[in-house]
């Protein structure tokens, strides 16, 4: 019986857990901050429109984040400082950012 | 000298297909500058329209644009795109990807700043702060109703104004292209007039001298001369006559009676036999009795005359000339020289002619076409070159 409920217990943890690269490698840091990672997004969609634009600028802000190229406004800057120097590979980095895409574009959104 | 008054000018076929291919090719470079003045003028029309629509789209962009700022903002709480009642709206990313959109088309063409399709502006705006990631806002309103009615009323009105004017232009023009031509066939015209009234006074006295001959008691050497001298004078005279014809016919009353065409052949047959026995012609004829044509007598004769002077004329020396006479038909045919086939057409024309070698003013079949078209009589021309013509005129 202790057994079953052992696999039981760890099925349900699996299915729940966080497999992806945006859920793993971003979702964790955000979580914890103040303005939150949708917020993020809308920003960059309101300066840079399009998706190739809005996830061109974000790879570049995360393999070398500065705050001149950061879309927070400076008084955020100063207060949370830049992240670190993204440690993720390219093809991880592209799937992070699609998954970050898919979530909150406004396409099929809007009513 | 006669004076040229009521005189007709006949314009001949081929110089009526010229004017007819002036008159259109004039027509229609009147309405290729007219179509191209109404694209301008409608093209500016369409602009001052744009124009004065431009501020109060520019107004309702803004409102959008306010609204869509709003939804930006609370993205995350509200998700209905906002409309309007006053126009359809839709929004562009900055690959120009469609991000939603109300108008009635998918096709929108955001080069342009404002412009007008099917009845409908459509304005175009870029965005400072790409709200929803919208770099591109079109707005869709309905052109003002009447605006494209009045346009096309006042360039209907204007354009047949033009049109009209330039018409009487071309007309005009006509005329001053036409005058050289007209004057030259006047200047025959009257040549010949004037020809035919000088000639009747020595014609008619030549011939009744002649008759009055006893020709028996001359000698051989003299009738012969004597015969010459009357082919000669019966030629003029027969020249006379269709000149007369020629300039009087449209104050000719017609005096119609019935004819018996058989009589009348033999006497023309026997007027021509002189002619017909100096060109050493054999003369074969089957002449059908009691065939009856109701018909002026002068003008029948005319038209008989002149096919049989013709087949004289053009026969060679020892031709045959073949005449028939059937109950629907009268038919001459003779071993001419022909005429092409190209030109059988034009043969029925005033002052056509195919051979100069031999005297004329080219008016024969002129007044054979004239007369048979008087009395609905068909006249059938059928010829082959170096062998000879039929004429065949049928009732």
């Amino acid at each position: 019986m202790v057994k079953k409920v052992l696999i039981f217990t760890l099925v349900i943890s699996c299915l729940g857990a966080k497999t992806g690269v945006y859920e793993k490698n971003c979702i964790p840091c955000h979580e914890d901050m103040a303005v939150k990672i949708d917020k993020f997004f809308y920003r960059y969609l309101l300066k840079y429109s399009s998706e190739m634009e809005v996830k061109n600028a974000m790879t570049k802000y995360l393999k070398n984040p500065k705050a001149e190229n950061s879309i927070l406004v400076d008084g955020l800057i100063n207060r949370f400082g830049v992240k670190k120097k993204t440690t993720l590979r390219d093809t991880e980095l592209q799937e992070a950012l699609d998954t970050y895409w898919d979530q909150y574009q406004v396409f099929d959104k809007l009513k | 000298m006669l004076v040229l008054k009521n005189w007709d000018i006949n314009l001949r076929s081929r110089e009526k297909k010229t004017l007819r291919s002036f008159l259109f090719l004039y027509a229609f470079l009147t309405l290729l500058i007219l179509a191209f003045v109404a694209f301008l003028y409608y093209g500016l029309e369409r602009d001052l329209m744009l124009q004065n629509q431009r501020e109060t789209l520019s107004n309702l962009t803004n409102e959008q644009i306010a609204r869509l700022k709003s939804l930006h903002v609370n993205l995350g709480k509200e998700q209905t795109y906002p409309r309007d009642e006053r126009f359809n709206s839709a929004i562009y990313d900055s690959s120009l990807k469609q991000i939603f959109s109300t108008l009635g088309t998918h096709k929108v063409n955001l080069y342009e700043d404002i412009y007008l399709k099917a009845d409908r502006i459509y304005f175009i705006k870029e965005l400072e702060s790409y709200y929803l990631g919208a770099r591109y806002i079109v707005l869709e309103v309905p052109a003002p109703p009447t605006w494209s009615e009045k346009v096309f009323r006042k360039l209907l009105g204007y354009g047949a104004l033009i049109f009209s004017i330039l018409v009487v232009i071309g007309y005009f023009l006509l005329g001053l292209l036409l005058r050289p031509m007209k004057e030259t066939i006047a200047l025959l015209d009257r040549f010949i007039k004037d020809t035919t009234h000088e000639l009747n006074t020595p014609v008619n006295a030549i011939l009744s001298n002649i008759e009055m001959m006893d020709l028996h008691t001359l000698d051989e050497t003299v009738s012969k001369k004597i015969k010459r001298i009357t082919i000669a004078s019966k030629t003029i005279s027969n020249l006379y006559d269709d000149l007369t014809y020629l300039v009087l016919s449209h104050k000719i009353l017609s005096q119609d009676e019935t004819i018996d065409l058989k009589v009348l052949l033999e006497e023309r047959l026997e007027y021509f036999s002189l002619l017909f026995e100096s060109k050493k012609i054999q003369l074969s004829y089957s002449l059908e009795e009691g065939i009856y044509l109701t018909i002026d007598r002068k003008k029948m004769t005319k038209l008989i005359d002149n096919i049989l002077s013709n087949a004289i004329k053009y026969n060679k020396m020892g031709g045959m000339i073949e005449v028939v006479l059937s109950p629907q038909s009268i038919t001459i045919k003779d071993s001419g020289r022909g005429i092409d086939k190209n030109q059988i057409d034009q043969a029925f024309e005033r002052y056509t002619r195919f051979d100069r070698s031999v005297g004329g003013f080219g008016i024969g079949l002129s007044i054979v076409a004239s007369i048979a078209k008087e009395y609905a009589l068909h006249v059938k021309l059928d010829s082959v070159l170096h062998e000879g013509t039929t004429v065949r005129i049928s009732w």
